[in-house]
């Protein structure tokens, strides 16, 4: 609503608009202005802020309620050259102890008349129930625009894993069906000339080769899933969870050392224990001796954690470094390890879904030993 | 007396209020009601040596608001800004480096305090790993719990130390 710079107009309007008044000292009063506060220029500018030169000649000392002008003194004395500008200031309120503060709304313009500002201020209980409700509104809003790019990262995601899936289902598992193929041709071509032991030994085999795709499928959707079950973040204890990692670990011929500084940090809590947990399992696994000592340590670097899972087996040569990182990798005879070769794969997918890396450094021609290093960031955003 | 004014900013339910409420009436209270619009506040800094008599007028603001704050005219001759964020929801760590940015490009040279809130949600709260740009040096951050009062005050006077100093 255009408001008309003159005293008596913004008076009418006032009590045109029901509003009730929100007395700003007894000043108002003084005017005869029931609700408009007149501001001479000369009051509105102290060299300290919170006291109005006006209020003070008369002695009375400001009103809390008039707080909210202070800062704007210079913005209203602008008014003068913009008169058909108003200012609003709305849903201000000043505190008070112990109850809810009325929200006044101020609107600042300029009378040409007395060649100073005038501030109306007043309350209005319908307007602040709109604002709830337009505060509602915006909420919601808020709330939808974080839940539509949370999404999209979700679909992204799911899309870059829907790749690797078929990239791997391709390559990968058409070996066990190959060989399946091959021991059922093999088996089928000639019939009469094979032994009953033959015949039953290709039988076992194929039913191997079928155990063997059984847990590959298996791995290949636990490692699918992980990444889109993301979880919330929360406070971690790092310390206490190797301390449970170390607990529970089953390998009692594996000595497991913890060691360095283990902060708490809001994190992703399954998948930090998914990683120390299957560096941990790997470098037990892939022992060559009876005992051996794992040692775990962590420092807090300035953005990251930086853990390190180093042991003492024969390590792994220079040339493996890439490949142990894929799928169904293995350097262990895939007949006889207890490995699907799918866990380094699944720890590098996971420390890459915390926005973390993981490097792997051995070289068996020197010393024996592999040590595994994360970065796994400080700080995580979803 | 110097008064000079302060935004608390930051997302919704982050504690500003609480914050506020608690540096002024020395209260707090569990039931959580959305600031509208905007809560103003003065706080008489205690006497400080070197330091003129200051009182705080400390505007606490809507956290809808975001970075739409700036252009607002609630914003005009801001000595300062609080920028709040809650220990226990790390997004709300994040908004704070994109309200602090928003805040130095619009008032360059203002001073800017981060408020980590709500420590008593967390267990060892010193411990606990911040973004970087809270804990790059000389960035000004406090822990602080409005709930049991921890270091809101200090925060504050901080602030108007800062301010000070600055001499805006």
């Amino acid at each position: 609503m255009p408001l008309t710079p003159s005293l008596a107009a913004a008076s009418e309007h006032f009590t045109a608009s029901e509003q009730s008044v929100y007395e700003v000292g007894a000043i108002a009063a003084s005017f005869g202005f029931f609700g408009v506060i007149w501001l001479d220029r000369q009051l509105l500018v102290l060299d300290s802020y919170g006291w109005l030169v006006d209020f003070v000649q008369r002695g009375q000392p400001v009103t809390d309620s008039i707080l909210p002008v202070i800062g704007l003194e210079d913005e209203i004395i602008a008014l003068r050259n913009s008169p058909d500008r108003v200012i609003e200031l709305p849903a201000v309120a000043v505190a008070e102890a112990g109850r809810t503060a009325h929200k006044m709304n101020f609107t600042f313009f300029w009378n040409s008349a007395q060649d100073g500002p005038i501030v109306l201020a007043y309350r209005s209980s319908s307007q602040t129930e709109l604002e709830i409700e337009l505060s509602k509104q915006i909420r919601a809003r808020l709330m939808a625009e974080a839940e539509v790019t949370a999404k999209s990262k979700e679909l992204a995601r799911a899309n870059a894993d829907l790749e690797s899936f078929a990239a791997i289902v391709s390559h990968d598992l058409k070996a066990p069906l190959r060989h399946v193929r091959c021991l059922a041709e093999a088996a089928a071509q000639d019939p009469a000339g094979s032994s009953d032991a033959e015949l039953l030994q290709k039988l076992h085999d194929i039913e191997a080769q079928a155990q063997r795709m059984s847990q590959m499928l298996t791995a290949l959707f636990d490692y699918s899933e992980l990444g889109r079950k993301y979880e919330a973040l929360e406070i971690v204890d790092t310390l206490a969870l190797m301390e449970t990692i170390r607990r529970t670990f089953s390998r009692s011929s594996m000595a497991i050392k913890i060691d360095g500084q283990w902060p708490a940090l809001s994190t992703l809590k399954a998948l930090l224990d998914l990683v120390l947990r299957n560096l941990i399992n790997n470098a037990a696994q892939h022992h060559d001796r009876d005992s051996g000592v794992i040692v775990v340590a962590c420092r807090d670097s300035q953005q990251a954690l930086v853990m390190t899972v180093s042991d003492d087996g024969p390590g792994i040569a220079a040339e493996h470094h890439a490949s142990i990182f894929l799928p169904f990798r293995t350097l262990a005879c895939v007949d006889t390890a207890r490995s699907t070769g799918m866990g380094l794969a699944m720890v590098k997918k996971a420390v890459e879904s915390a926005g973390g890396t993981i490097s792997v450094a051995s070289n068996p021609a020197l010393q024996r030993g592999t040590t595994f290093t994360i970065h796994w960031p400080k700080y995580i955003s979803l | 007396m110097m008064s000079r004014k302060v935004m608390l900013l930051g997302e919704i339910g982050v504690g500003k209020s609480s914050l506020a409420r608690r540096l002024v009436f020395d209260k707090f209270e569990f039931d959580y009601k959305p600031t509208i619009g905007v809560d103003i506040y003065r706080y008489e800094v205690p006497d400080s040596p070197g330091r003129p008599r200051m009182t705080l007028i400390v505007w606490d603001t809507d956290g809808n608001f975001g970075e739409a704050m700036f252009k607002h005219i609630y914003m005009k001759e801001a000595a300062g800004a609080l920028i709040i964020g809650d220990m226990s929801r790390p997004p709300t760590l994040e908004t704070m480096s994109k309200l602090g940015q928003g805040f130095s490009e619009k008032f360059p040279g203002r001073h800017i305090g981060y408020i980590v809130n709500k420590t008593d949600l967390v267990q060892n709260p010193d411990m606990l790993a911040l973004p970087p740009f809270l804990t790059r040096p000389g960035a000004s951050l406090a822990r602080t719990s409005a709930k049991t009062g921890s270091h809101v005050a200090e925060a504050f006077i901080h602030a108007a130390d800062a301010i000070a100093r600055r001499s805006v």
